[in-house]
């Protein structure tokens, strides 16, 4: 179809609609994929329309509110504002990725404990945002676990409970039951 | 208290979280379903305009695009209880951000696309910009007024005026209240307009049946029910070809009660040809399109002797609704029965304004009006007790509601309606309130340049409801004896799917493992719920789980007595059986008669064990039109705030060391979801108290529709400490005793803070936020005074 | 989003150049935060977007004594709060980066990004300013090096000429006993833009500088401020007289996030603030 002609008279001349697709490998939650990605796409979008993943959340599409985290080499970010093309060649942890074999991590667990949740649309990039944190530091004080959880907005919890819950698995996951 | 209870005080974790930890749990926003549409709206820029004309066909020519929708294409009014709004604008737009057109498209791209090539020329109109040019009256929002419909005899509106609604209360005689006191104290008081900010943004999934009158939708919302109602009303359909489906949530505020995208988007499948047609608000659309809470002017003047006790009061409270005022006007009715805080006052005229300007408009938000009445009538009571040089703790004792007084619409207070006493004790305690600073001690502080303050503030709140508001619930056993609860209220993360569960699990004395609370709530197959709002679903929903369950029970000792030969009141229940009161041993276990017995020889007897349980608000009646006396509120729950906190007195920044927050709610069912509702609430509370507020500009438009300016509190600025407190005299006919909780603890958080900054700094605040920016020019100015 | 565009991530600086010559209106895409916003927004409609991730030149990252520290285009904000060099020797830098935005943004953000979007409130320029970074620009004549200083020209307007990319920012050594320090005053205590930012360094020679953002259309170095400071003891006296007299050197407006009287009255706080932590950090 084309511009022109879009309800009135048969017209056969194709036009691309979008910009031409560009390939984009990287792995996702340890499988490796292959896909054609629309360059405007953002990294969240892709998460969901190409992958199926939906667990990530979109709060703002702006970076401001975190429901988006996911983890990007191994670093916190805020997938609405990464194009998907970006991600070629780059390791990518989502919500869905935290748990293996049926068994939830303990981080999960401790979310669950603590009630570190109610509505849960912050809960996938609020556990990013930890999980982040305590790859790098596995005894952060209170406030290294506000700083990392600053930019994830939850307007149910009061946050109290989600620190709680992060202060709690740093301390199990140093004393060596699991760590994911 | 909870000893002799098996589930009720456990506080078991909630039952949807595993699903929300790992990411499977399935919101509107992700949804997908096939033949999918996707929609994108058109705002308007002004904020009072005349439309002139709008020229679609650049839109409608794009490929992709399956619809193009204007207000001509839906000349339908929607409202629960004043029907005053277009669905999409028609003739004119009333506030800037409203909807002028919109497409549905194969994409959201396209839809975008299609949407900036719509054409609309306007004729701006002149512009009410708050409630005192909008009570001049000479430029009306809704010339129609007077046309439209309402509930008559709850509401007011004031044909050739701004007034959505005045709401009054008139209790004893003011004049003569005033004239026995010994002094007349007035203050006036504001909040600016707030958003609820879930974390979800609104969306809605409509599909349109082409070829019947049925209307399937998808949404986030707190109350399917009321989508139902509501949607068919507007689009002249009936009730029963509405299906409408709720599955999880992500938060509602009271900004998702009622209806908001639901008939419009169907409008937009029916124009697609039944297309199902998705609309997601972007953050902005949130903030610009969707409603707010109302912003509010109060003016309070009250009579007191010199001992404190309060003789008469006179107030106006004015609510700035914005452009519409369907959910509006009830909340400036609601005051009228709670707009002067939970005291005594034997002399009371109270008027309550839901009143029309061109900004976002107003809806339900978790407090429902109180967090602004209590602002102003908490700072209003701590300024009385600095005029009458009383300690604001004996002021507020004086006065307080108590067993044998009436509240000011003439409702009596019971033992167990509650005793706000006992919430204003624990908390003062809690923070070791030893009585006012003296100037001196202030001023030795401030040399240091960090001031301490402590302050409290009482609360109370009943749900505003309609007086026959109902609920039901609905059991089925599995053939395992597990058990299955519908209900048609909707957990959006308050936990009422989980305290269910333990209500009935209670009841049935089963394992809280066996019990489940089925999630979508779904029209079709649950029972109804007017809408999950008002903190009243513990107290109704739990009701009618408790006769649901009992239901269940005799269903099963019915079927039983005859498989033992026995009267049905012989017999008893536990742990799985239905069991002989005294031959204990001649029992049988639930599963083997969920679907029916079967003797040996193979006859059946009985069927499916489902049971049912309603409960009705009993005893309601509409506030008088002329006095506001009656009896609106279904259960009551007081509480008090208090605060301690320490100011910088350069910056004008606020660091809160500790909140005590005291709750009367009667029986705690889940300690830790209630602790949730607290610690959520006190920090919302925070949120309205130190950071929140929309900016316009001179015309009108919203300056702050995005997360770049529109701040909510992050983890980063939390209070030291919040101590919840929950005190337990329990309510006669609440379920173990229990009241509701979901929105209190919001209510007074912003009062309490800011009498604390007047015992840290002896300044008077009087409007919200109180931002470092506020508070830093207050004491700026204060000092040059 | 309504841009269509082109993605493009080159492996070379001349690979790079040579594009957006061919396409002028190209966009460089570093970090993103302000980009993304730009195209969701449709404050622009944008054809070409080149990811300069993969230049080599503006990964670079690197101190050497003597010469000072190289921070290429590339470098995110939290590479730079994590380096021990940068904690150590310009450590208003660090602060700074700190305050800006919140974690996940600042492991997108880069510096450079933060300088070219040239906000009135850059949160990073004034600390730059005071230790007189120097900007590396990349063009089609070779690199030329445009002092900080003179980088910004206007509000969201810098000297760049179509056709450039600012491959990094050289911050000059400094000398055993260079302090500084960086405040900000936001809305909240999570991540926000600043009302004011203030930066003051004292140099190893006991010279301080002062730069500011927030509060003139371009960020800041105080001149004329610095030159009456000169005078003045090192002291609380000096920090008060300096809460007074900064708000001489500002004309700050009022907008959305402050009113001009609190920007002022907020500024002269933080410098006060600030000289009191440099005096308690010690030196002569």
């Amino acid at each position: 179809m084309c511009d022109r002609h879009n309800k009135e008279g048969d017209c056969f001349e194709y036009v691309e609609s979008g910009m031409p697709r560009v390939p984009m490998s990287c792995k996702i939650n340890g499988e490796i994929v292959h896909k054609m990605v629309d360059p405007t796409m953002t990294l969240l979008q892709f998460l969901h329309k190409d992958m199926s993943l939906f667990g990530t959340k979109e709060g703002c599409g702006e970076g401001e509110c975190g429901a988006c985290t996911i983890k990007m080499n191994g670093r916190a970010v805020n997938s609405c504002l990464v194009l998907a093309a970006e991600a070629q060649g780059s390791e990518i942890i989502t919500v869905e990725g935290l748990s293996k074999n049926g068994e939830l991590s303990v981080l999960q667990k401790e979310f669950i404990k603590h009630d570190a949740l109610q509505c849960g649309f912050c809960t996938p990039g609020m556990l990013m945002s930890a999980r982040a944190l305590l790859d790098k530091n596995n005894d952060p004080d209170l406030e290294e676990v506000k700083e990392a959880i600053a930019g994830n907005f939850c307007r149910c919890t009061g946050y109290f409970p989600i620190i709680d819950a992060i202060l709690a698995t740093a301390k199990k996951e140093r004393e060596g039951s699991d760590h994911e | 208290m909870s000893k002799q209870y098996r589930h009720i005080g456990q506080p078991y974790d909630r039952k949807d979280a595993q699903e929300k930890v790992t990411g499977q749990a399935m919101y509107v926003h992700d949804m997908e379903l096939p033949g999918m549409l996707h929609a994108k709206c058109l705002h308007s820029p002004h904020a009072h305009a005349e439309i002139v004309s709008i020229d679609t066909s650049a839109a409608e020519a794009l490929p992709g695009v399956k619809a193009v929708v204007t207000g001509k294409d839906a000349p339908y009014r929607v409202g629960l209880y004043m029907v005053d709004k277009n669905l999409i604008a028609s003739d004119r737009v009333r506030y800037q951000g409203e909807i002028v057109a919109a497409v549905a498209a194969e994409d959201e791209v396209t839809a975008e696309r299609a949407v900036s090539l719509i054409k609309v020329e306007y004729k701006p109109l002149p512009i009410i910009h708050d409630v005192d040019e909008a009570l001049e009256g000479k430029i009306l929002v809704h010339e129609n007024l007077h046309t439209y419909e309402y509930m008559e005899g709850v509401f007011f509106p004031q044909k050739g005026t701004n007034i959505a609604s005045w709401n009054r209360t008139l209790k004893g005689d003011v004049k003569k209240g005033f004239e026995e006191a010994d002094f007349i104290i007035e203050n006036e008081l504001s909040v600016p307009a707030v958003a609820h900010v879930p974390m979800e943004t609104h969306v809605t999934i409509a599909q349109a049946d082409p070829y019947s009158k049925k209307v399937k939708i998808w949404s986030s919302a707190q109350s399917p029910f009321a989508v139902r109602q509501l949607l068919a009303k507007s689009l002249g359909i009936d009730k029963s070809d509405v299906h409408v489906i709720v599955p999880y949530i992500g938060g509602g505020f009271g900004g998702k009660a009622g209806i908001h995208l639901e008939p419009f988007v169907t409008v937009l499948s029916r124009a697609a040809n039944g297309r199902p047609v998705k609309l997601k608000a972007t953050r902005e659309e949130e903030f610009n399109l969707l409603p707010t809470r109302a912003g509010m002017r109060s003016r309070f003047k009250t009579g007191v002797k010199k001992d404190g006790t309060i003789t008469a009061m006179e107030i106006y409270h004015d609510w700035d609704s914005g452009a519409y005022a369907d959910y509006g006007v009830n909340v400036g009715k609601t005051a009228v029965y709670s707009g002067a805080g939970p005291y005594i006052v034997p002399n009371v005229e109270l008027h309550s304004r839901t009143i029309y300007t061109n900004k976002v408009f107003s809806t339900a938000y978790r407090g429902f009006g109180h967090l602004e009445t209590h602002w102003a009538v908490e700072r209003h009571m701590d300024y009385i007790a600095q005029q009458l040089n009383i300690d604001p703790y004996e002021l507020r004792m004086k006065n307080l509601l108590r067993a044998g007084a009436t509240t000011i619409s003439g409702e009596l207070i019971y033992e167990s309606t509650g005793n706000p006493i006992d919430c204003l004790n624990a908390v003062v305690k809690e923070i070791g309130w030893t009585g006012r600073k003296t100037d001196e001690e202030r001023a030795l502080e401030m040399k240091t340049g960090k001031v301490r303050g402590k302050g409290f503030a009482m609360l109370q709140k009943a749900p505003a409801m309609p007086s026959y508001t109902s609920t039901a619930a609905i059991m089925q056993m599995n053939e395992d004896g597990h058990v299955k609860v519908m209900i048609g209220a909707v957990d959006m993360g308050q936990g009422a799917n989980t305290i269910m569960a333990q209500i009935a699990a209670e009841e049935l004395g089963l394992p809280i493992e066996s019990v489940e609370v089925v999630w979508d709530v779904d029209t079709n197959k649950h029972p109804y719920d007017w809408n999950t709002v008002a903190s009243k679903y513990t107290f109704m929903g739990g009701n009618a789980v408790k006769k649901a369950a009992k239901n269940m029970i005799q269903q099963m000792k019915e079927v039983a007595a005859q498989v033992l030969r026995c009267h049905p009141d012989e017999l008893t229940h536990g742990d799985g059986y239905i069991y002989h009161v005294h031959h204990t041993a001649r029992r049988i276990p639930f599963k083997k008669l969920a679907m029916g017995y079967m003797y040996e020889n193979g006859n059946g007897i009985g069927g499916p064990v489902i049971a049912h349980g309603v409960y009705m608000a009993s005893g309601l009646t509409n506030p008088d039109p002329q006095t506001g006396q009656g009896r609106p509120g279904l259960v009551w729950t007081f509480g008090a705030h208090a605060v301690d906190l320490e100011v910088d007195i350069y910056t004008g920044e606020v660091h809160v060391l500790k909140i005590a927050s005291a709750f009367d709610i009667g029986q705690v069912i889940n300690k830790k979801l209630v602790d949730g509702q607290v610690l959520g609430g006190v920090i919302q509370g925070l949120g309205s108290a130190m950071i929140e507020g929309y900016k316009f500009s001179p015309d009108a438009k919203l300056l702050n529709p995005s997360f770049t300016d529109n701040k909510i509190p992050t983890a980063k600025d939390l209070p030291d400490e919040i101590v919840p407190i929950y005190i337990e005299n329990p309510q006669n006919d609440g379920p173990y005793g229990a009241r509701g909780i979901g929105e209190h603890p919001m209510i007074s958080v912003p009062s309490a803070i800011g009498n604390a900054l007047y015992d840290a700094l002896g300044i008077n605040f009087y409007k919200l936020p109180l931002s470092p920016e506020n508070i830093s020019l207050a004491i700026k100015n204060h000092k040059k005074a | 989003m309504l841009s269509k565009f082109n993605y493009l991530k080159p492996k070379s600086l001349d690979e790079a150049l040579a594009y957006i010559k061919e396409n002028p209106g190209t966009k460089l895409l570093a970090g993103g935060t302000d980009l993304m916003i730009v195209l969701r927004r449709n404050m622009e409609i944008v054809d070409h977007v080149l990811d300069i991730k993969d230049i080599p030149e503006t990964k670079r990252f690197e101190y050497k004594a003597g010469e000072g520290l190289f921070i290429g285009a590339s470098v995110t904000v939290n590479e730079i709060s994590e380096c021990d060099v940068v904690a150590e020797k310009y450590a208003a830098v660090k602060e700074a980066a700190d305050s800006l935005a919140s974690y996940q943004l600042r492991n997108r953000a880069t510096l450079v990004g933060n300088l070219c979007n040239a906000s009135p409130g850059a949160d990073l320029a004034s600390p730059l300013l005071v230790f007189d970074a120097v900007v590396h620009i990349a063009g089609p004549n070779g690199i030329r090096e445009v002092a900080l200083e003179n980088f910004f020209t206007g509000v969201k307007r810098t000297v760049l000429v179509p056709g450039e990319i600012v491959i990094g920012v050289m911050l000059p050594d400094v000398k055993a006993g260079d302090t500084s320090v960086f405040l900000k005053q936001a809305r909240i205590k999570g991540h926000d833009l600043g009302i004011a930012g203030v930066s003051i360094r004292r140099t190893g020679e006991g010279k301080l500088c002062v730069g500011m953002t927030a509060v003139a259309p371009t960020p800041i170095r105080l001149r004329n401020l610095e030159e009456s400071l000169q005078s003045k003891p090192f002291s609380a006296e000096t920090a008060e007289w300096l809460n007074e007299e900064i708000k001489h050197h500002i004309k700050p407006i009022s907008d959305i996030r402050s009113s001009a009287e609190y920007r002022l009255h907020v500024s002269g706080v933080l410098a006060q603030k600030g000289l009191m932590q440099l005096i308690a950090m010690g030196g002569k």
